[in-house]
């Protein structure tokens, strides 16, 4: 090793310079502790060994001209001091910054040239600053921008986002679960409109499932229509069902009491074994009737009221106790989808989840 | 000078990573420079919330969600809310901020008597984003209420909830010029009484808005979400004057979005 890479090996001995070139063909030295900030000029030292002397100058990248290069270093030379405070730094960042946007942009470009991040990021916030809240109209005058866009493509905010073939799928499979819900809306419909009419008590249906046929005929001439749908599906779905097979006559009949007590639980009214009940419940439904023609008349008797609500508290009761695994039962044969769960809330009240929960 | 002929590509999307996703948008319109640059994944994945993965990943497609770009994805978030928590919430971005949207589904709710079918019934709908809305029938004790946690929300920002709902046409006499309270208190901490508000739009013309998506909303109260550090957050709507019955209301959810 010769007594001139000596010396720069060895910093404590003498201070020593690292030699840079600009691209206009110039060369200055550099204190080697404010130039080996730069990232980039690390490189050629360590990897190269280029700098140590006028011949052997590093070239830097063309976008780094004399008046950048003193900006930079003079921002290498005050951070490279390692016992300076945040607010320190801090401080002389913002008036490092303050120059025209024109510098601004030279200074980023140059110090991206030279891998300075620190300041690339500074640079560049302090023109996102610039940009932030502007018109375009606004950001082409102060970065003199020329207006280059189509008229089409002024219109569109963006490029035309749904011509990916991923988006369009997702957009598909978005369409598919509105429809599909569309359709259960509409099953549905058409069960809660049966089922308002049908409030016979459920000890009534389970007597006839288990065998009572003398009630199937009355029940099956009084919903015709809906029944043949119902049938149609009903084999569809069941016909692999051993144990169904033999009650799909009967079922059918009962399918749509079935689906409606799954939905709107009203028919239920008279299960407590309790008529009082029964008889409250038809009560409500008959002052809902009135009701309904829009009286604002909405006074109800509150010792009724309180009635009403301790026979539904009970009633609830009743439920959890002895219903979840009946209406388990009930509901897997008339149902012709898949069988809706029970499960019992912390206060003790039935809730039902519907299938699309059970993910 | 034309900064674009100055500076590198990257560059100039790192520049647009520090603005904002509304100031992307304005970008694309100066120049078809500065409208490539805004294309960059670098810039909207700097716009996404930091999160965004373990979110998708709740969510019931994530595998098709995350095999878009970034800018793509975003837009997504923007338009199509995902759903969360076994379909009984929705979240969504701000397309302007990239601030977090989240919407409380009613199942997400706790609504008393909300399990008594007499009181309410749980349907779906075909304008709804979620499985099932819930209707009210007839109640005299109308409480309905929210919650959720100040670390999913985007920090720094001011929030406000929403009722998301619509009244049944029968029945909206039920709320005319009958107000209920709607409270948001920020981790237990009553801020106050609430505001009494009229759900019934004819009624409160400026406060009852419709949303486009088919539905109403009605503002329950602000907050703000410094560092999500907050604990949680309760919304309440309630009404139990019990001289009177409530009916037809429909409950969508409760929205919680940036209150600008």
């Amino acid at each position: 090793m010769s007594e001139v890479d000596m010396a720069v090996t060895k910093p404590e001995m003498m201070k020593s310079y690292i030699w840079l070139q600009t691209a206009d063909g110039s060369i200055q030295q550099v204190e080697q502790e404010v130039a080996m900030f730069c990232p980039m000029i690390c490189h050629e030292v360590i990897q190269k060994g280029l700098g140590s002397s006028k011949n052997y100058a590093i070239s830097l990248p063309q976008r780094v001209n004399p008046a950048m290069l003193s900006l930079i270093l003079d921002y290498c030379r005050f951070h490279q001091v390692p016992g300076r405070s945040n607010k320190e730094r801090k401080s002389f960042d913002e008036k490092f910054i303050r120059m025209d946007t024109k510098r601004l942009c030279e200074l980023t470009s140059a110090a991206d040239s030279l891998q300075l991040k620190p300041l690339v990021d500074l640079t560049s916030r302090a023109l996102a600053r610039i940009i932030e809240g502007k018109s375009p109209e606004e950001i082409r005058e102060i970065f003199h921008l020329p207006d280059d866009l189509t008229e089409e493509e002024k219109l569109e905010p963006l490029k035309n986002t749904t011509d990916d073939p991923r988006i369009r799928l997702l957009n598909r499979l978005y369409a598919k679960k509105r429809k599909e819900l569309k359709e259960r809306q509409k099953l549905k419909n058409v069960e809660v409109e049966e089922e308002r009419v049908d409030d016979r008590s459920v000890d009534d249906l389970l007597s006839f499932i288990n065998g009572d046929g003398g009630d199937s005929k009355g029940i099956k001439t009084s919903k015709s229509k809906k029944k043949n749908r119902r049938r149609k599906d009903q084999q569809k779905s069941t016909s692999t069902n051993e144990a169904i097979k033999n009650h799909n006559k009967e079922l059918n009949g009962l399918n749509s009491v079935c689906c409606s007590v799954e939905i709107g639980q009203k028919s239920w009214s008279g299960v407590g074994a309790s008529s009082n009940l029964h008889d409250v419940e038809d009560d409500i439904f008959a002052s809902k009737n009135e009701l309904d023609d829009g009286e604002i008349d909405d006074e109800i008797d509150p010792a009724l009221k309180e009635k009403i609500d301790r026979e539904v508290e009970d009633f609830a009761r009743r439920l959890n106790s002895d219903w979840p695994e009946r209406m388990q039962e009930i509901l897997s044969f008339g149902h012709e989808r898949k069988p809706v769960h029970f499960s019992l809330n912390g206060n003790g009240s039935l809730r039902r989840y519907a299938n699309s929960e059970q993910r | 000078m034309d900064f674009t002929m100055i500076l590198p590509e990257e560059c100039q999307s790192l520049i647009m990573s520090f603005t904002s996703p509304a100031d992307a948008f304005r970008s694309a319109m100066v120049c078809q420079a500065l409208r490539s640059a805004v294309d960059f994944d670098a810039v909207w994945e700097k716009f996404l919330p930091s999160d965004y993965k373990s979110i998708i990943l709740g969510s019931s497609s994530p595998s098709s969600l995350l095999s878009l770009g970034m800018k793509e994805l975003y837009l997504q978030l923007c338009f199509h809310p995902i759903l969360l928590q076994n379909g009984t919430m929705s979240f969504q971005l701000e397309k302007g901020s990239g601030k977090k949207c989240y919407m409380l589904g009613a199942r997400a709710l706790s609504i008393s008597w909300g399990d008594i079918p007499h009181h309410w019934t749980w349907t779906p709908q075909p304008d709804s984003r979620f499985p099932e809305v819930a209707e009210l029938e007839l109640v005299w004790w109308l409480e309905v209420k929210g919650r959720i946690e100040t670390r999913i929300l985007s920090p720094n920002t001011k929030y406000a909830a929403y009722l998301v709902f619509k009244l049944k046409i029968r029945f909206t006499a039920w709320f005319r010029e009958r107000p209920v309270t709607l409270n948001v208190n920020v981790d237990g901490v009553v801020s106050g009484e609430g505001r009494r508000v009229s759900l019934d739009p004819r009624d409160e013309p400026r406060h009852v808005r419709e949303r486009g998506d088919g539905w109403m909303e009605v503002e329950m109260g602000e907050f703000l979400n410094e560092f999500g550090d907050d604990g949680t957050v309760e919304f309440s709507l309630k009404e139990i004057d019990t001289r009177y019955i409530k009916r037809g209301l429909i409950i969508e959810g409760i929205e919680i979005r940036r209150n600008a």
